[in-house]
């Protein structure tokens, strides 16, 4: 049987954190993993389950994402009926001082008219900084089967985590919410982080948001909290792995534990049935040269290496030239890196040019960013 | 409704390659692997569209499932048009006959009303079989100058050579005066490249007298060439200065793919001015394991590489497990080549696995000596 539910993926709600990545584009469209963008993950999710109503929520400097998006073709979400579409904040003459999606509750409200044409019986939510590969199609399965009224992705932390950004927490009995909360530091026996995956039927969602334009709540967070006693809301957990990117040093940490755990890999890339999709490139095959040294690296199509590259995500169309030492460092579109260079904990933007002999350094927890198009 | 093309191109991909043996057991020639992330059509099909021609007729006939999957609409090419594009035309049957196609000439013959749709002035006939990038623009110009109502491409071959093709002599000029299939004393070295530019009208004209004849062969080289000829026709040769290779024989695809490796490879695919367009797969980035030594290789999407390549070109998804070696190969798509195992100077086949410790080819053979995995196999005791 096909599912029939619609997806409403929100580009940007925490756009100012990224600050230095998120210069001139929106979080959906930061580069990840070598050939992706982050909204990829969320896409293909969608896809991979059969969905092909697809709702981006763009809120600003989305020229990045239309362009990445196109048509859908790359996702098969090229529709006649359905399909993937952006949206965007508008102004009407009567609503002409309409502001900029700061939650996810102002998107939706802005969204009313459009969402009451839905006809799937269902909506997932989800966000494009939560980069995972999961199997949708189950958790709407599970939703389904427990009749709750929105079932919401979690993620187990260990006892005593501390968060570096504020996240909503969940406390759950059984699978069913019990309490929500806004923490920085929570320390729960069982702590549970949303992954801010939210599936519940389209009519509810109609309802919600009638609610909350009644109440004036102005976010999902203050409306489901209001509710959880009365109402079944129920978590379903993920294992696998997830990279939340919500700053500079999330992306970094994150690129750099793709590259360093295979179980990360594999949890990602390693589902045959679950691939993710990408706007597809004409490019050639990297050429590693004679003079190459390559280890525990991801590279992306189009490159050419002739120096030395370790533990390092490499995008496409980079050159690295003879005698140049790349290290624990990420490399965007175009990046070049000149005649014995030497790179340490750097993350290039897109079309770096590094001149030979240039060394720069960054340090683990404290990596190097490197403007687009800059010249070193 | 059809709009009027100046120029169409018929690609003739039924040809069966049987001397790629089993790489050729269930595809076409055309279909064939190449470069990584490449087939063998998608330079003829890439040097269309970057030269302007947009309707491009694809003729199969030999286990086209594989090919018929490949074009499908011409995405990849820009050649899923409204008007013009990609269209597959495989032998059909007609209300009074209907054949497989006799020779490259019937081919066409069989496709006069596709032809006609667009009502070209020119009619551009290609082969799938080549390894080159060609400007067919440049040709058309030259065709138009000199007023002939053919011209043919030819390339300079090695004289010892020259028997194995079809040989245009040729006037200061360039005018053709004799064309030779496969001479015994070749007068020259001006092969042709199987690439022809037609005057519509002519091209019609010459290829249902052909049909006509019972004792032709339906064939270009053999039968309309030669004919053009003999009426007095004016013929031109273009003569084509670059890289083609006819990758017909495990020896010569072997050489191919060598070919794009090295420091200063002799055909670069990165090149973006004269871009090679291919169906684009949703793989992973490749992955270069911490022990993984990988030197003077193309490495493609979604491969992992935990042993060592050298010289070597590898397609999308293989995997290369801790200790193994592939050196002077051609690994196609998602072959698993297992712990310690080694492959050497060979040409292994979508899907294969190489068994832990098993060993395939001879390290550093001759060209002629090529070790040929069928796609699927599996190399074990």
């Amino acid at each position: 049987m096909a599912i029939s539910a619609a997806g409403i993926i929100f580009s940007s709600l925490n756009n100012n954190t990224h600050s230095r990545l998120t210069g001139d584009r929106t979080v959906a469209a930061i580069p990840f993993a070598c050939r992706y963008r982050l909204i990829d993950f969320a896409l293909s999710n969608l896809v991979n389950a059969n969905i092909s109503n697809i709702n981006i929520v763009a809120n600003y400097n989305y020229r990045s994402l239309l362009e990445h998006i196109g048509s859908g073709k790359d996702w098969d979400l090229a529709r006649r009926g359905g399909g993937v579409k952006l949206i965007s904040p508008f102004q009407t003459a009567v609503n002409a001082d309409s502001k900029m999606f700061t939650t996810r509750m102002e998107a939706l409200k802005n969204m009313k008219e459009y969402i009451s044409e839905f006809k799937e019986e269902f909506v997932v939510m989800m966000d494009s900084d939560t980069v995972l590969n999961i199997d949708i199609a189950d958790v709407i399965k599970k939703h389904e089967k427990t009749g709750a009224a929105i079932t919401i992705v979690t993620q187990s932390l260990k006892p005593g985590a501390v968060m570096k950004t504020p996240r909503m927490m969940i406390s759950s009995v059984a699978g069913r919410v019990t309490d929500i909360a806004m923490d920085q530091a929570y320390n729960e026996r069982n702590p549970e982080i949303s992954l801010n995956i939210f599936v519940m039927k389209t009519s509810y969602l109609k309802l919600l948001i009638e609610e909350a334009e009644a109440y004036n709540l102005g976010s999902l967070t203050s409306f489901m909290l209001k509710n959880c006693k009365s109402e079944s809301y129920r978590t379903y957990k993920y294992s696998g792995y997830v990279a939340s990117i919500y700053s500079f040093n999330d992306y970094y940490a994150h690129s750099m534990e793709l590259v360093k755990s295979e179980k990360a890999r594999d949890s990602i890339f390693g589902k045959k049935e679950f691939p993710i999709f990408t706007r597809v490139h004409n490019s050639a095959p990297t050429a590693h040269k004679s003079s190459a040294v390559v280890e525990n690296s991801m590279i992306a199509d189009e490159c050419t290496i002739e120096g030395t590259v370790i533990n390092s995500v490499i995008f496409r169309d980079v050159v690295i030239e003879k005698g140049a030492v790349v290290k624990n460092s990420v490399l965007f579109h175009g990046t070049h890196i000149g005649k014995n260079a030497n790179l340490n904990c750097i993350v290039t933007d897109k079309d770096v040019f590094v001149t030979d002999g240039v060394t720069l350094s960054g340090n683990d927890n404290m990596p190097f960013y490197i403007n687009k198009k800059a010249k070193i | 409704m059809y709009v009027k093309k100046e120029c169409i191109a018929m690609l003739l991909a039924g040809g069966q390659g049987s001397r790629l043996y089993d790489l050729t057991k269930q595809i076409a020639k055309p279909a064939v692997s190449f470069g990584g992330k490449y087939k063998i059509i998608d330079f003829p099909l890439s040097n269309c569209i970057n030269s302007g021609i947009d309707t491009v007729g694809v003729l199969t006939q030999y286990q086209p499932l594989a090919l018929n999957e490949y074009v499908a609409n011409g995405a990849p090419w820009d050649l899923d048009r409204m008007r013009g594009g990609l269209t597959v035309l495989p032998p059909y049957q007609g209300n009074k006959n209907s054949e497989w196609y006799k020779g490259t000439a019937n081919a066409i013959y069989q496709n006069i009303n596709f032809i006609k749709q667009y009502n070209p002035d020119y009619v551009l006939i290609l082969s799938g079989d080549h390894i080159y990038r060609m400007d067919y623009k440049l040709m058309l110009e030259q065709h138009k100058k000199t007023g002939a109502v053919c011209t043919v491409a030819t390339i300079t071959v090695p004289i010892e050579e020259a028997s194995r093709f079809g040989i245009c002599n040729t006037n200061f000029d360039g005018s053709i005066y004799e064309f030779e299939e496969k001479p015994k004393v070749p007068k020259n070295n001006q092969a042709s490249m199987g690439i022809y530019i037609f005057n519509t009208k002519t091209l019609i004209e010459y290829l249902e007298a052909d049909e006509a004849d019972e004792n032709s062969s339906n064939d270009f080289g053999k039968n309309i060439i030669p004919n053009l000829l003999h009426n007095g026709e004016k013929l031109y040769s273009y003569k084509f200065e670059g890289y083609w290779k006819d990758v017909g024989t495990i020896s010569s695809l072997w050489e191919a793919n060598m070919d794009l490796i090295g420091d200063e490879p002799v055909i670069n695919l990165g090149d973006q001015h004269k871009r090679i367009y291919s169906k684009n797969t949703a793989r992973p980035p490749q992955y270069i394991g911490p022990k993984a030594k990988v030197k003077n290789s193309l490495i493609s999407e979604g491969s992992r590489i935990f042993g060592t390549v050298e010289n070597s070109v590898l397609s999308g998804g293989v995997v290369v497990e801790a200790g193994a070696i592939v050196k002077d190969s051609v690994i196609m798509d998602d072959v698993v080549i297992k712990k310690g195992a080694a492959v050497y100077s060979a040409i292994v086949d979508a899907d294969s696995v190489i068994e832990a410790g098993q060993t395939v080819g001879v390290e550093n053979a001759p060209k002629d000596n090529i070790t040929v995995i069928a796609s699927g196999s599996i190399v074990a005791n």
